[in-house]
Parts: structure tokens; sequence; C-alpha cells
């Protein structure tokens, strides 16, 4: 029995490890979705604007998983120590359940961030920057994070200004074509926040107007903030999809 | 017979100049505004009027089909004339008038010198300023020269441009917004998530089900830390059956 007995010990062994870095994953896991609900970017208006922050709900729930997924790791460990099949078995259901939320997390911020495409914010744009009687807050909303967007990141537009004279707008329903190809934010603005040349800015002249489009400077964000949610959730199952077969394993094996 | 020949020489006398140049939008530098819905570039026309210092150089703008039907002798500030008026009574329009010493023939370097059609929204329904430069009504296509006219007589002209067309927006309401595919990365998550839940759940099932029975690790049992032996007792027996039978 001593073979056996060793072998005990090992699969104990590696169960407890498995379990504390379960455990330690899961601190990182609501660390890192706290700090994207926190909204570093300030980009929640435009995705709360789309009616799709499935992203946003996606990292909420992996706050609460990566707290269960402690609490569970603490269990497991005492249930493997004291060999308790009660407790290993509600060990077990449990962490299935938390399995299972964690991975509706993943895939929501995966097919989510695949439905943020430029023509998305390319439309919201058009149809609610600087709208005249807006509708509700949220068209006010948009409004100030495009302008806000355009001044720290010198873009202008989605894909660049041409977007502006592409499409009519509602920016275009209150401002003149030929006084506002596309808005002041667009132009290159001095310290004061005034046009530098504004001329030069209505012709397009290179050096007076930011001619790259905003798109970039979003969907950085986006994406860090959804692979970040997905990528690292799919590993962290993974592996506690190991220690839960182990665990499965050692439970059948305990003396009933 | 003097009257007749008086009046054959009198027009000889007043032809206007046709100059070579033609207009053109502007490609150096390369403008993003070089035409807008209601606006377009051209550049200044240096080194083109220069016998020309006393006249006043005129822009005309006119739709494509009126260029050929455009009088020269139309004067400018006039209703015939008129922006306002245009394209609706009037096919054509004068405006930018400027002189010799706006287009000085020597172009500093560094210096951007073009001329916006279309920039001046104040006047643009004033009758009053019917030479006003407004924003065109449409997308076109328009065809622009220039004029030289002393006086009100008018001395020398270019050629039309080519025909310029500006830019139609379409509406935002076209830009489709269903799904674009899926990218592989999320396929990759959902199919191999799916797949190791599904194991898990099955191994679950199996662990219930086999509650009582011996796993396939049965011969490796491994007793609690603290659990208590039984050893089984024989009873040493002091009395033999066949005595009882004596």
């Amino acid at each position: 029995m001593a073979k056996s007995d060793d072998c005990i010990h090992i699969l104990q062994g590696l169960l407890v490890f498995g379990n504390v870095v379960i455990g330690m994953c899961g601190i990182a896991l609501t660390a890192e979705c706290i700090y994207f609900v926190s909204n570093p970017h300030d980009l929640y208006p435009l995705l709360k604007a789309t009616e799709n922050n499935d992203i946003y709900a996606a990292a909420w729930i992996g706050i609460f998983v990566g707290l269960a997924l402690f609490a569970l790791s603490i269990l497991g460990i005492i249930g493997v120590i004291k060999a308790s099949r009660t407790l290993l078995l509600v060990y077990i259901i449990l962490m299935l359940i938390t399995f299972a939320f964690e991975m509706a997390s993943c895939i929501t911020a995966a097919t989510h961030r695949d439905s943020l495409t430029p023509s998305l914010f390319l439309k919201q744009m058009l149809e609610r920057y600087q709208k005249s009687e807006p509708a509700n807050d949220s068209d006010n909303e948009v409004t100030k994070t495009w302008d806000e967007l355009m001044l720290q990141n010198h873009c202008c537009g989605v894909l660049g200004p041409s977007d502006w004279q592409e499409y009519t707008s509602a920016f275009h329903l209150t401002h003149s074509d030929a006084d506002y190809p596309w808005p002041r934010q667009c132009c290159v603005l001095d310290a004061q926040g005034l046009p530098i040349n504004l001329d030069g800015c209505k012709l397009g002249v290179p050096g007076y107007y930011n001619s790259n489009g905003c798109y970039d400077a979003i969907s950085g964000p986006l994406n860090t903030h959804a692979w970040g949610v997905a990528w690292f959730g799919f590993a962290i199952l993974c592996w506690t999809f190991c220690v839960l077969l182990g665990t499965m394993f050692y439970w059948s094996g305990i003396e009933y | 017979t003097m009257l007749p020949l008086l009046l054959l020489l009198l027009p000889a006398a007043r032809a206007i100049v046709e100059l070579p140049d033609r207009p053109a939008l502007t490609q150096t530098p390369p403008l993003e505004g070089l035409t807008t819905a209601s606006t377009f570039v051209l550049d200044q026309p240096r080194c083109v009027f220069e016998n020309y210092s006393n006249a006043v150089i005129w822009l005309v703008v006119a739709l494509d089909k009126a260029t050929s039907t455009f009088n020269n002798t139309a004067r400018p500030g006039t209703s015939e004339t008129a922006f306002q008026r245009f394209p609706a009574s009037v096919s054509a329009y004068m405006t930018l008038n400027a002189t010799l010493a706006n287009y000085p023939c020597r172009k500093p370097a560094g210096d951007i010198t073009v001329l916006r059609v279309g920039s001046e929204t104040s006047c643009a329904q004033d009758e009053a300023r019917p030479t006003c430069n407004g924003p065109l009504p449409g997308p076109g296509p328009y065809q622009v020269k220039f004029l030289a006219l002393e006086g009100s007589e008018p001395v020398a002209e270019t050629a039309w441009s080519e025909p310029i067309t500006l830019r139609t927006a379409k509406s935002p309401s076209t830009i489709p917004t269903t799904d674009s595919g899926h990218s592989a990365g999320m396929i990759a998550i959902t199919t191999i998530l799916s797949i190791l839940f599904a194991i898990l759940l099955a191994g679950l099932v199996a662990m219930l089900v086999f509650w009582d029975s011996d796993s396939c690790g049965g011969s490796s049992t491994f007793s609690k830390p603290e659990s208590v032996t039984v050893r089984r007792y024989t009873p040493h027996h002091v009395y033999d059956q066949p005595a009882a039978r004596l």
C-alpha cells in the first residue's frame, strides 16, 4: 500500500496546487474585469448607444466568477485534504456551475466584439453626432464622446474626414457644407482651442486638419477589453477542466 | 456704302481674345476638400492675363449644358448673372472679381494660391449681392471660365474648363450593419469550451452513476486518515458438539 499511498499523496498535492492556481487566477480575473468595467477609455457611451454593450455584461459576470473561483478553490483544498466525499461533490457541482457562467462570459465577449464593426460606429456617428434635437441623453453623450475622441487622438470621423462628405449626417443638417465640410474638431487646434488656419482646414490642406480616422483609437481599447476577458477566461477554464477531472478521479477513489 | 463697311470693321476691332488657358481644379498640393457637396477649388489664373492690367477678371460659373449659350456681353452685378437666381432663372453667374494685382505672375513658393468657389454663405440669399460667391446648389456638372472686362467690354477670356462634378452624399441608412461574420478566435473559444463542458458533465454523470461501486481505480481505494480498523475475532469454543451427545 505504500506505493498507492505515494500516488494518493501526489494526487492530493497536484489537486491542492491546481486549486491554488485557480484561486489566484480568480482574483486576477476579478481585478481585470473591474478595470474594464471602470471604463478607462471613456468609450462606454458609444457602446451604450449601439444598444450592444454586452461586452460590459461579460466583464461584470467575470467579476463574480472570479470571486466564486477563489472561494471554491479554498473549498476544494479543504475537501482534498480531508478526503471528504460530500465536500468534494459540492465542490464539483458548484465548479461546474461557475464553469458554465464563465463560458457564457467568454463567448459573449468574443461574439459581441465581432459585431462592433467600423460601419456600426460610422452609422451611429452620422446619425447622432451633434443631432439638433437630441432624442435622449445618449445623443448628447455620443456628441461629447466623439468630441473628446477627436480632440485627444487628433483624428476625424471613423475612417477619415471623407466620411462627412460621402454621407449626409445630422451634423450637416445644422451646419452648412460650405462652412463646415467636417466638424471644427477635425482641424488642428491651437492652445486656445481655435483652428490654427480655418481656411486651410476647410480646404483640407495637409497639416491643418486631421486626416486619419478614429477607428483605431476605438478598436484598440475594445480589442484589449474583449480579448482580455475572453482569452484569459478561456485559459482559466482549460486549467479548471484539468483540475476538475483530477478531482472527479480522486473522488471516485475515496473509500465510501 | 461707307456705312456698311464701317459696321463690318467695328466688330472686328472689338473681338475678344481667346486665351488658350483652361481653368482647372487644383492638383498641387492634394486637398481633401477639393470638391465637396457645394464647393470646389480652382487654381488662380496666374500668368494668364498679363496684358490686361486695366481689366477686372471675373469668374463665370455655368451649368455645363449652358456654356454654348453664354453671352460674353452679359454684365456682372445684374439680374442676368446674379448668383441668387442660379440655376432656376439664369444658367450662369459671375463672381469672384479681381484685378491683375491679385494674381501676380510670380507665385511665392510655399503659398497656396487657390480660389474656393462656393465659400461665401452669408450672402447666398441676399439679392442685393448678385456677385456673391455662394455655395453651389447641386452636384452639377459645372463649367467655369475667366472673363476679363475693361469697363463693361469683354477683352479676354479663357477656355471653358472640363466639366466639374461635385460630390453627392448618400444617406447613412445605406450603410450595412448586418452580421459581419465571426472571427476565428470566437469560433475556437466556443467549440473548445463546449467540448470541455460536455466532458465534465459526462464525468459528473459517471461519478454519480457509479457512486457505490468501485470505479476504474477500485483496486487502489485508499483509506481516510483517521479510520477505525476492526479485526475479525474468531471465538474459541470450549465445548465440542460430540461431547454433548454422550
